[in-house]
């Protein structure tokens, strides 16, 4: 059984995160991502630390480096536990926000990083999402304690099962079924063969990519019912043939993964900044010459921008020298905003999720995965909120003073709003028939409404009747929100 | 040859139905059972190509080998020493 952390050995507010793994369990500090190793783990774990393939994998950035913490020890047992040490990827990313995109790249990552290890002599113990973050748009993947040494004999890579399930099969599901990739928020261990076998159509499980994985396993699965109780080792292979079959199976996974999580598709948002008639060349400039010059004033080190579309305002905030998340419901507007900060090699986190409805925590108590909003609050200096207001107060049915109050929870200087007017077509296009409720919001409600929290430092009205407004917090009024634990 | 390629299928279904009763001990991951067949009969494929393409390299090296060591015995026998 695994050691259990004494109380004492952690300050109090941080967060256990992991514990599901018999070697050891990762708490969150602050500044840190603190990971105690178990006694039984802690000689493989140092001598994977040491070995050249850690190095190799930190050094190219596809691994957390890190670092033996001594001094998290506690001092009162002579003891021969394991602290390690990382550094804090902010804000954690879960695959339930991915696009597809992102997932193929965190898949490729994973498969990346077990070739490599086979060569070394090691071998990933598990291989899911959940061991790659998102720093920027670049996956890295997080979990040391997933390498083990590995058995020159074996064939068998034990994880395969895991990769298949929480990678592969929620990519096959999101492009033939259309599940959302969001929709495995509520699966720990992904998608089982047997699972997608009785969802997709006949023709489809026979295709040469999915045959073995969802209609052979399935199949198997299915056949082999009531014998799972017989055990017995697997058997001794030659190690090179073991080693070759090992790098094939991972060749194919590799293969099946680009299949299914081709470039995606086009969105009425993804297409907004094109298509958008409502605004003319000469606004757009003048927003994006608004946006900049605060940009400058502010120089704000941390910046969210809520809505972010394509990510325009994301890639200037960012070239501005600051790290940015931008989150979109769109997928498909979130996926080009990805392969842009990932092409430009722009520090922006981009996450598919919608304000109005945060992505909620998750797991074991709901303390394993934490709400976007647990991991947003009081992070920023400067938030974007362009051309969302209206979607808040129309579609979400918001009032302004709660929109208020949480803009006031995820800045703590700065904030960037534009006001869409009801005269403006696309306030009008979702008014539908509202207007005693909506129809007479004026500049003057929003700026009641957010007097409590901020007051108005710039503004400028655009020739379509919007106006970009740039707030500061007023000193002293910690909304509730910010007392969360992130 | 052709019974060799008959073989195969049979093979696959073989190993792959023993390794259903098959369950590695210290996994903390599940490596499902299905998956887990699909590695076996995988493997049994992977294994098969890889004999023949050994055997298939004898086999030619073997060639070159025969008529290296023919050509090295007529040198012998012509002036008494082997070729290096």
């Amino acid at each position: 059984m695994p050691q259990q952390i004494s109380p004492g050995s952690y300050e109090q507010g941080e967060l256990e995160l992991t514990f599901r793994d018999p070697a050891g369990q990762l708490l969150l500090t602050q500044h840190h991502a603190l990971r105690h190793v178990h006694p039984a783990a802690v000689e493989d774990t140092l001598a994977f630390l040491a070995s050249p393939l850690c190095a190799s994998l930190e050094l190219s950035g596809d691994l957390i480096p890190s670092k033996v913490d001594d001094s998290a020890a506690d001092p009162q047992k002579i003891s021969n536990e394991l602290w390690l040490k990382h550094p804090r990827i902010d804000p954690i990313s879960y695959p339930w926000e991915w696009t597809v995109a992102q997932w193929r790249a965190a898949a490729e990552l994973t498969l990346r990083i077990a070739k490599q290890a086979i060569d070394a002599g090691w071998v990933l113990k598990d291989a899911t999402p959940l061991n790659v973050l998102f720093a920027g748009p670049r996956p890295i993947f997080v979990d040391v304690l997933s390498f083990e040494r590995r058995n020159p004999k074996s064939s068998v890579w034990l994880a395969y099962g895991q990769f298949v399930r929480t990678f592969l099969l929620p990519l096959v599901a999101a492009k033939f079924l259309k599940w959302p990739l969001q929709a495995t928020l509520f699966s720990r261990d992904g998608y089982e063969p047997a699972m997608l076998y009785k969802a997709l159509p006949r023709w489809r499980c026979l295709t040469p990519d999915l045959f073995d994985v969802i209609t052979l396993a399935a199949l198997f699965e299915r056949s082999s019912g009531k014998r799972q109780e017989a055990r017995r080792p697997f058997k001794d292979t030659d190690p090179e043939l073991a080693k070759h079959i090992l790098h094939k199976r991972i060749d194919r996974l590799g293969k099946q993964i680009r299949h299914v999580a081709e470039a995606g598709s086009e969105s009425q948002w993804s297409e907004y900044t094109r298509s958008a008639n409502h605004y003319q060349a000469a606004d757009i400039s003048s927003k994006q010459e608004f946006v900049r010059s605060v940009l400058e004033r502010c120089s704000p080190a941390h910046v969210l921008d809520i809505g972010a579309n394509t990510g325009t305002y994301s890639l200037l905030a960012s070239k501005s020298g600051a790290e940015v998340v931008a989150i979109d419901s769109d997928e498909a507007a979130i996926e080009m905003l990805w392969r842009a900060a990932t092409q430009q090699k722009q520090q922006i986190t981009a996450l598919v999720a919608n304000i109005a409805r945060p992505t909620p925590a998750a797991g074991w108590k709901n303390r394993e995965q934490l709400s976007l909003l647990e991991r947003l609050t009081g992070k920023f200096d400067l938030v974007l909120m362009l051309a969302v207001i209206h979607h808040l107060i129309l579609r979400e049915q918001l009032p302004l003073t709660h929109i208020g109050e949480l803009c006031a929870s995820l800045t703590h200087r700065w904030l960037v709003l534009e006001w869409v007017p009801p005269s403006d077509p696309m306030y009008q296009e979702w008014l539908r028939g509202r207007d005693e409720l909506y129809g007479s919001l004026s500049e003057s409600d929003l700026l009641n409404a957010f007097s409590p929290f901020f007051r108005v430092l710039d503004r400028t009205e655009l020739g379509n009747q919007r106006v970009v407004l740039l707030f500061e917090r007023k000193a002293g009024e910690a909304s509730p929100l910010e007392a969360g634990p992130a | 040859m052709k019974r060799l390629l008959l073989l195969i299928p049979l093979v696959l279904v073989l190993v792959g139905a023993t390794l259903l009763f098959e369950r590695p001990a210290y996994a903390y991951t599940d490596p499902g059972t299905g998956l887990l067949a699909i590695q076996a009969a995988g493997s049994a494929l992977i294994a098969v190509g890889w004999y023949l393409r050994r055997k298939i390299y004898s086999i030619l090296h073997r060639g070159s080998a025969k008529s290296q060591s023919k050509e090295n015995s007529v040198a012998t026998e012509r002036d008494g020493s082997p070729l290096s």
